[in-house]
């Protein structure tokens, strides 16, 4: 019994990082129409980036908000130069954001080389806590929870109760019109693109910070995230938390109760929605 | 003798909006029929019902005396249903031959046939020519669609319709935004089609409409407000009102 | 077909055939492997360039029918004229279940291509007892049927390119059939052929399914060619890496496919001997090609021609 919660507390707290990853991604879609597959690769730069930043200053925090910034002008700078060029294209949109994802890749690869890489947290965060019912858990996951709540929180309270917010989402329901009634809707996307660039950046320092970071794992990230939006939704927020939650719990359970299949565990399920709802729990029919 | 088409009491709802508010109507075979309106009055939206592009909210449509409100669009025109678009929808990237093509073969078993190439069926081809011959583009052909005018696409778009021998056919406004000759063409091409085809169609144009029509169907807002033949319509004074009375 | 293509294809062939005697055993093997990516390249493009479905599971297929033909040669002693067979078949199998995912459309049919390729992906990593893991499956003897073995690097050069031109003529009149027309029907607009009476779902099933024949076909291909299979063969980025195949080549012909193999694969060979970082390169090739060369070099000589001789556009 004990083992049963303790594994859907890992999911969980799998699903916030992943949150912090598809939260990003769906709304860059759900405004912008952007299929972006360098998120991953955001998220690998954003880690090794705070790891540096961590380990030079000390301060675990000021790595985590480090890498969250760092990607934002990243982010621009691709959306811009790059992404744009290809309208509405998806499949232009996917091959050339692998592409950047791969020169990405490789020069983190050139700048940290290919080892494991565990970026450091502060000494109040290690060790573990016992929870109610005498669970013995780690710290860092735990708060790790935590903060994925706070941030959906916040996300959630902006997009919903914030006038900004109600302006992303016309934006997402409804571009032309938006764009029509005057708002500036180029602003209204570099805003979302450098919100989808600090979480992505951001995730990759708190995760790096239990899973490590290494050549590969922004692939391996990527397709969780994908996963998650794919059953939430595109476009949508709440698709995001719910995807992310179903993923973790799926993942958490699937590599212990079936580790050699745990990708068919997650992966049966998707296949079996898309059957049925191929836009995913809350997204809209394409 | 069943009607070709029957709507009974045909609804499309969009979330608070009733684009189609329980319209009801009966087109006898071979007839000529003209769905008029103002903008915004559900005529496409009807059409669009009617042959499966959408699905009906509620109600019923039937295809001589067949129920066909809930089958999908494909399945309609194997049932004798064409159409054209509002907005020009032709295959701009293929060649005005291979749009032919197409149109001949959508109800034909043929379209399946994987191991032998299209230049084995001569007859097909013939087909497609004389198609495109019908309305006047036959010398283009080999031409690429995309090299075609607007008016010229609309001509093809009848010709696609026309050629899926259709038994009921839906012309969704195929005189907008042609010159006047590219009218009377399209308009004598109409006129012309046997009367084993029943004819609706959609037209801004009144000449065009009510020159065609043996009988007027008036929309306004959802809902059928006049009936009749072509000279009872005109004399009504409500439709001359919601045409040329208001501001 | 113009006689200026007609002679290209003769010199193509011709260079073909008389490669081996003309270079070395490098570049022969280097051939072979452009002609199976280009088989690979050519299946993903039947979706691609016709249908206007971009599937980046494929490679989802050709890794299946290597490990089934390799299993089955290796651990069974099934000779290849059973083995061969039930690679294909089992990738095409697999295609006729991952087929589900043509109800969708766009950008969710890609993201679901990725998914399911990462299933069978994670299936022959992390299963290691039955697939090897890592390590993957060794020793997968050359094909043979009765005492003939196809046992040289020549002797397979001939093999391949046998098999890859006949596919390809196959392909060609699958293109050219009323079907290869639906598709791009299909691609050019949906809701029109859906009015003129065609399913198009079990049109894009059907497409998809043979797509996933073919690219079975060069995974059997492949497991001969390399004697050995391991999981990156199912990875995503091969998927990703022969899509990009087909639209550096040139999307919706035939050479396309196989010029986009050669490129991308002579371009890997070349820089990986002086610049360890290919990932990048790779990347870099994605993004230029996107940006600037969207319709492949095929079409870059295209417009070449139509911008410089009076045109009839031929009948395909």
């Amino acid at each position: 019994m004990n083992s049963g919660v303790l594994q859907a507390i890992n999911g969980i707290s799998f699903a916030a990082l992943l949150f912090l990853l598809a939260s990003g991604f769906t709304l860059s879609f759900g405004l912008m129409r952007v299929v972006n597959m360098a998120h991953g690769a955001y998220y690998l730069l954003g880690g090794y980036i705070g790891l540096s930043i961590t380990r030079y200053t000390g301060s675990f925090a000021l790595g985590v908000l480090g890498g969250g910034l760092a990607i934002i002008p990243i982010g621009y700078l691709i959306d811009r130069h790059f992404i744009r060029r290809t309208g509405e294209n998806h499949l232009a949109q996917v091959l050339l954001t692998v592409g950047i994802a791969f020169v990405i890749g490789d020069v983190a690869l050139k700048i940290w080389g290919g080892d494991n890489l565990k970026v450091p947290t502060p000494i109040e965060l290690r060790g573990a806590i016992e929870l109610p019912g005498g669970i013995i858990y780690p710290t860092y996951r735990f708060v790790l929870i935590l903060f994925g709540i706070l941030v959906g929180l916040s996300l959630w309270l902006i997009y919903h109760k914030t006038q900004i917010g109600a302006v992303v989402r016309a934006g997402v329901d409804d571009r032309e019109t938006v764009s029509a009634i005057g708002i500036n809707i180029d602003r209204l996307f570099v805003l979302v693109s450098a919100m989808a660039s600090f979480l992505a950046g951001m995730a990759g320092v708190v995760g790096g910070a239990f899973l490590t970071l290494y050549p590969g794992a922004e692939w391996e990230i990527l397709i969780y995230a994908l996963v998650v939006v794919i059953f939430g939704g595109l476009g949508s927020l709440e698709g995001a938390m719910i995807g992310a939650l179903i993923v973790g719990l799926l993942d958490a359970y699937g590599r212990w109760l079936l580790p050699e299949f745990s990708y068919f565990v997650l992966f049966g399920p998707m296949a079996i929605l898309l059957l049925f709802r191929p836009q995913g729990i809350f997204g809209r029919e394409s | 003798m069943s009607a070709a088409i029957e709507v009974s009491n045909l609804a499309k709802v969009f979330g608070g909006l009733r684009a189609v508010d329980g319209v009801t109507l009966h087109v006898a075979p071979g007839e000529r029929r003209a769905l008029i309106g103002p903008n915004g009055a559900g005529k496409t939206t009807l059409f669009h019902c009617v042959t499966g592009t959408l699905l009906a909210s509620s109600g019923q449509v039937r295809l001589f005396g067949h129920d066909v409100t809930h089958l999908p669009d494909y399945r309609r025109t194997e049932l004798g249903m064409g159409r054209t678009f509002q907005i020009t929808n032709v295959f701009t990237e293929l060649s005005l031959a291979e749009n032919l093509v197409l149109s001949i073969i959508g109800t034909d078993r043929r379209k399946w046939i994987m191991h032998q190439p299209l230049s084995a069926f001569p007859a097909i081809r013939e087909q497609a020519l004389a198609g495109l011959e019908a309305v006047g583009l036959a010398d283009r052909s080999d031409q690429p669609v995309k090299l075609l005018s607007y008016g010229e696409r609309r001509q093809l778009e009848l010709a696609l319709a026309l050629n899926t021998n259709p038994k009921v056919l839906f012309l969704d406004e195929p005189c907008a935004g042609l010159s006047p000759g590219e009218r009377a063409r399209i308009f004598n091409m109409v006129r012309a089609l046997p009367r084993d085809i029943t004819v609706i169609l959609i037209e801004h144009d009144m000449d065009v409409a009510l020159g065609l029509a043996d009988r007027v169907t008036v929309m306004n807002r959802g809902r059928v407000m006049a009936e009749g033949t072509p000279e009872d319509v005109q004399a009504n004074p409500e439709v001359r009102d919601v045409y040329f009375g208001h501001a | 077909m113009g006689s200026y293509r007609i002679v290209l294809g003769l010199v193509a062939l011709a260079a073909a055939l008389l490669a081996p005697l003309a270079v070395g055993q490098f570049w022969m093997t280097l051939i072979t492997q452009i002609y199976i990516y280009g088989l690979l390249a050519l299946s993903v493009d039947l979706l691609l360039g016709h249908a206007g479905l971009y599937s980046l599971c494929h490679a989802s297929f050709f890794a299946i029918a290597a490990y089934t033909t390799a299993i089955l040669q290796v651990r069974h002693g099934v000779p290849t004229l059973l083995a061969a067979p039930a690679g294909i078949l089992a990738g095409t199998l697999l295609a006729i279940l991952y087929g589900a995912s043509v109800r969708t459309r766009g950008v969710y049919f890609i993201l679901i291509t990725i998914a399911l390729g990462y299933i069978i992906w994670g299936a022959v990593y992390r299963w290691a007892s039955f697939t090897g893991g890592d390590n993957g499956i060794t020793n997968v003897p050359p094909p043979s049927i009765g005492s003939v073995t196809v046992a040289s690097q020549t002797a397979y050069y001939y093999f391949a390119l046998a098999v890859v031109l006949l596919c390809a003529l196959g392909y060609r009149i699958l293109i050219r059939s009323p079907f290869g027309l639906s598709l791009r029907g299909i691609k050019a607009s949906e809701s029109r052929m859906r009015s003129l009476g065609y399913r198009t779902t079990k049109h894009l099933y059907v497409a998809f399914v043979i797509s996933g024949a073919m690219a079975s076909l060069a995974g059997v291909l492949y497991v001969y060619y390399n004697r050995f299979i391991n999981p990156v063969a199912a990875s995503f980025q091969i998927s990703v890496e022969v899509s990009l195949m087909a639209i550096v080549g040139g999307s919706g012909t035939i050479i396309g496919p196989f010029l986009g193999s050669g490129i991308v694969l002579g371009l890997r060979n070349w820089v990986s001997s002086f610049f360890e970082f290919h990932a990048a390169v790779m990347g870099i090739v994605f993004i230029a090609t996107i940006l600037w060369a969207p319709h492949g070099i095929v079409g870059f000589f295209s417009r070449l021609h139509a911008r410089g001789a009076k045109t009839k556009t031929a009948p395909p």
